[in-house]
């Protein structure tokens, strides 16, 4: 049985905006699902419906084997959610926030203070537990937020960007923290708008744009589909159309860019040693050499038009034939 | 010279303009103006309407025509307490700073907010006399009475303005000038705004007896009840013009303080 | 783990009552205004109308007497609305979303919510009866002040389903005055200044059928006469219509915004 499954999962708002049109996606059991995407292309709408904040206009979902609108107390039982805003009550103290949260999930006084314990110690917030909240800096807040999500022990975990605005440390914790709770056993879902965050920690990606799925499938996948790595190299000296003739012998020569003769290796990463010795046999002095990866954003650009950091349009990219 | 006042007569019209239209786009703000004062009046009328009967109650034409100057001092009251509040989230979010980073006068600022106060106390009255018309009150004083009304009106607006202007700029916080709101019921309790001084209880009748703001509502009340009173009129000026020089002077103050302190 | 039923229910409530009173106890100065205009009013009114006693049909000699549970009422009716403005600010910054996303029954965050109202409401409540029984208000006995308290706790109720309702609806802090508006009207078109009779035009015919006149009347009774159960049952019985009415439409009101 699936995590989380969706099938046309639709939400039309009242005045005929078309937040999330039609999805289908499926997230397996313990796995990271990240789901790629701009300001408005419908990622928190999706959690909110998944998470039951929200009733679908059309489609349907379940998650955790229960349906998102019939079994919905059923979906709140299996699930722990830390959305966008880190949604936490100023005058409450992190261990009485924690607290708070076990009794809404129906946990007895002494495991939830035990519970709180263990998680404020989980997420480094033991010194400040008996803090008011509005003292916390927004990365704790943020690890609080995450450790309320996980007060219960939930099945699915569903974090609606995580780490936006958050320090590069900040950042590293949170993703730490993602992946020894999957590597515990817990199904993550989460939104992005950081191609890093998506390429580092999701099992699956799918990417989002204006409502609709546009493409899915693990990060490597995702690459392959718009090309082979690629080498950039500069000479010190030598000839620039004799060292096109040497690389032309390992991929596919493309265009040249900045006095850099550039190549699609066919055989990936692995051939990069060979050409750096074919050049050397050629008499050629190389003075750099850049192997370049596709990247998500290059996926991004290859299926939206539009790059995800900085979303400025550019010309649709020609996938390989 | 002549050119300096127009650009500073044009910012704090610019300025004025933007502290009405505020008002007017914030239910917080433009209810305790309009609506509040206007469902005190309409209950009050209806609930102490009979007092009319008691001996010792002024001569009118109906309980309306009495209350209705104290409706508008009311919501003049809590249009400068509003002011104040605006003026105050004001400088909580910077807007402020952006001003007195602008080559424009300094008191420009504070004026501009007077000016919409002002403007607003003119709302209050034209609104307060055709609610009164509407319901059966007479404006004894006429047209000329109504025009007096408004004009005395506006003028109590910019001196309560001054003081709700002077506590946002002394504090700073938009919290601080909410919570003086009591304070204006108070104010009102102990003055014959709802009702003759004489016909109150002791100690509130002999401290209403000397409140300017007796004197405010009376020469008011006078040009709705009877024609014009000279010594009605100008014993309302003379107050307005008291409360206007403290609170816009210490306006003034506050606001320098805050120029050399930056906060 | 978890422990469901009623015990949990319970809990879960009370943790949510627990929490609304950190917005007096914890925030230094933010119950003064709430606790003092109630007293405020109930001070000034009897100045200014003190001498409306002297009209005939008055069934009192003492105004403060007679409009002393209009300010217990105005009291309660003011911290049920904040208590619809706290909830318009939870959802606004997304509090709320964290109480609608837990296995927490709707009906329980409900009960939590407008409980919380009615505990608050002693708090003005308290210091208004000191004030007034200091300045001479008369003692309606055990049995008045017990009617009185209760009543005017479920005046609380009343307004923080109120609130509730405006806040699920209008998501902002914004319609706070809408909040606050309906329940002064309701609580002033009464007999709050004057008995029946003596009311005028419009305020008369609305007093007349309005169910808070009743809730009013019960409340008043021990302050200017004696407490009988032909004048409590009335105002009991309003005030179960009342709520039971407000408890729908709130929980309605849940169930649309989150299901």
């Amino acid at each position: 049985m699936a995590a989380i499954e969706a099938r046309g999962l639709e939400r039309t708002f009242p005045g005929g905006v078309i937040a999330v049109a039609g999805v289908d996606l499926e997230v397996n059991d313990e796995e990271i699902y990240a789901f790629l995407g701009p300001n408005g292309a419908g990622k928190t709408t999706m959690v909110r419906m998944l998470t039951t904040l929200l009733r679908p206009t059309g489609g349907s979902a379940r998650v955790a084997g229960h349906d998102v609108v019939s079994e919905a107390a059923d979906v709140r039982r299996s699930i722990g959610v830390a959305l966008q805003e880190a949604a936490l009550d100023p005058l409450m103290t992190g261990r009485e926030l924690l607290q708070l949260q076990a009794t809404l999930h129906g946990i007895q006084r002494g495991q939830a203070e035990e519970l709180a314990r263990d998680l404020l110690a989980r997420v480094g917030l033991t010194r400040a537990a008996d803090r008011r909240v509005g003292t916390y800096s927004g990365g704790m807040r943020r690890r609080l937020d995450l450790a309320s999500a996980l007060v219960h022990e939930p099945r699915v975990l569903f974090l609606d960007e995580p780490t936006t605005g958050l320090d590069p440390v900040s950042r590293k914790a949170i993703w730490e923290e993602v992946s020894k709770l999957n590597a515990e056993g817990t199904t993550v879902f989460l939104t992005t708008q950081y191609l890093e965050e998506a390429d580092r920690l999701a099992d699956r990606v799918g990417i989002i744009d204006d409502g609709r799925l546009v493409a899915e499938g693990t990060p490597d996948q995702l690459k392959a589909e718009i090309g082979r790595p690629h080498l950039e190299v500069r000479l010190m000296e030598g000839e620039f159309d004799e060292a096109e003739r040497v690389v032309a012998r390992f991929g596919r020569p493309m265009p040249a860019r900045d006095g850099a003769v550039l190549v699609e290796l066919e055989h990936g990463a692995s051939a990069v040693a060979p050409v750096v010795r074919a050049l050397d046999e050629a008499g050629l002095s190389v003075e750099s050499l850049d192997l370049v990866e596709p990247t998500l954003d290059d996926v991004f650009v290859a299926k939206t038009g539009y790059h995800l950091e900085g979303q400025d349009e550019v010309e649709p990219v020609q996938e390989p034939e | 010279m002549g050119e300096r006042l127009l650009t500073n007569a044009r910012v704090v019209a610019a300025l004025g303009a933007r502290s009405v239209k505020q008002t007017f786009r914030r239910p917080q703000l433009f209810a305790p103006i309009l609506v509040f004062p206007s469902l005190l009046l309409a209950i009050q009328v209806g609930g102490a309407g009979r007092a009319v009967d008691l001996s010792g109650f002024p001569q009118v034409h109906g309980f309306l025509d009495f209350m209705l100057a104290g409706a508008m001092i009311q919501a003049t009251l809590l249009a400068g307490n509003s002011g104040g509040i605006a003026l105050a989230v004001d400088i909580e979010m910077g807007f402020t700073d952006r001003l007195l980073a602008a080559p424009i006068s300094r008191y420009a600022i504070v004026l501009g907010r007077l000016a919409g106060t002002a403007a607003l106390g003119a709302v209050t009255a034209l609104w307060f006399i055709a609610v009164g018309l509407i319901f059966g009150a007479h404006i004894e004083g006429g047209v000329a009475g109504a025009t007096l009304i408004v004009l005395l009106v506006m003028l109590s607006a910019v001196a309560f303005g001054g003081i709700g202007a002077a506590v946002a700029l002394r504090t700073g916080s938009a919290s601080v000038v909410q919570g003086l709101f009591p304070l204006v019921f108070v104010i009102l309790f102990l003055s014959s705004a709802f009702f003759p001084a004489n016909l109150m209880l002791e100690p509130a009748a002999s401290v209403a007896d000397y409140n300017p703001l007796s004197f405010i509502v009376e020469g008011i009340r006078d040009l709705v009840v009877s024609s014009l009173s000279m010594t009605a009129f100008l014993k309302a000026i003379a107050s307005i013009a008291g409360i206007g020089a403290i609170s816009v002077g210490l306006s003034a103050l506050a606001l320098r303080r805050r120029l050399r302190t930056g906060g | 783990m978890a422990d469901p039923g009623l015990r949990s229910n319970l809990r879960i409530a009370a943790a949510l009552i627990r929490r609304a009173g950190n917005e007096i106890l914890r925030v230094p100065g933010a119950a003064i205004p709430g606790v003092l205009a109630p007293t405020i009013f109930f001070l000034g009114l009897t100045a200014v109308f003190g001498n409306l006693t002297h009209l005939r049909g008055f069934d009192t000699d003492t105004y403060q007497n007679f409009i002393i549970p209009v300010s217990l009422l105005q009291g309660a009716g003011f911290t049920g609305a904040a208590t619809g403005v706290n909830l318009a600010r939870d959802i606004e910054q997304g509090w709320f979303d964290r109480l609608l996303v837990s296995p927490a029954p709707r009906p329980v965050l409900l009960a939590g919510l407008v409980f919380s109202a009615s505990l608050r409401s002693l708090v003005p409540a308290t210091f208004l009866l000191s004030i007034g029984f200091a300045i001479g208000v008369h003692w309606p006995g055990l049995l008045g002040l017990l009617v009185t308290v209760l009543l005017m706790m479920g005046m609380g109720t009343l307004a923080a389903c109120w609130g509730t309702v405006v806040a699920l609806k209008f998501r902002t802090q914004s319609a706070a005055p809408l909040m606050q508006a309906l329940t002064l009207l309701a609580v002033l078109t009464t007999t709050a200044y004057a008995p029946l009779a003596l009311l005028t035009g419009w305020l008369h015919d609305v007093a007349l059928y309005n169910p808070v006149t009743k809730i009013l009347e019960a409340a008043r009774q021990g302050f200017v006469g004696t407490v009988t159960w032909g004048d409590t049952w009335p105002g009991l019985l309003a005030l179960a219509g009342l709520l039971t009415l407000l408890v729908l439409l709130a929980l309605r009101g849940m169930r649309r915004t989150a299901y």
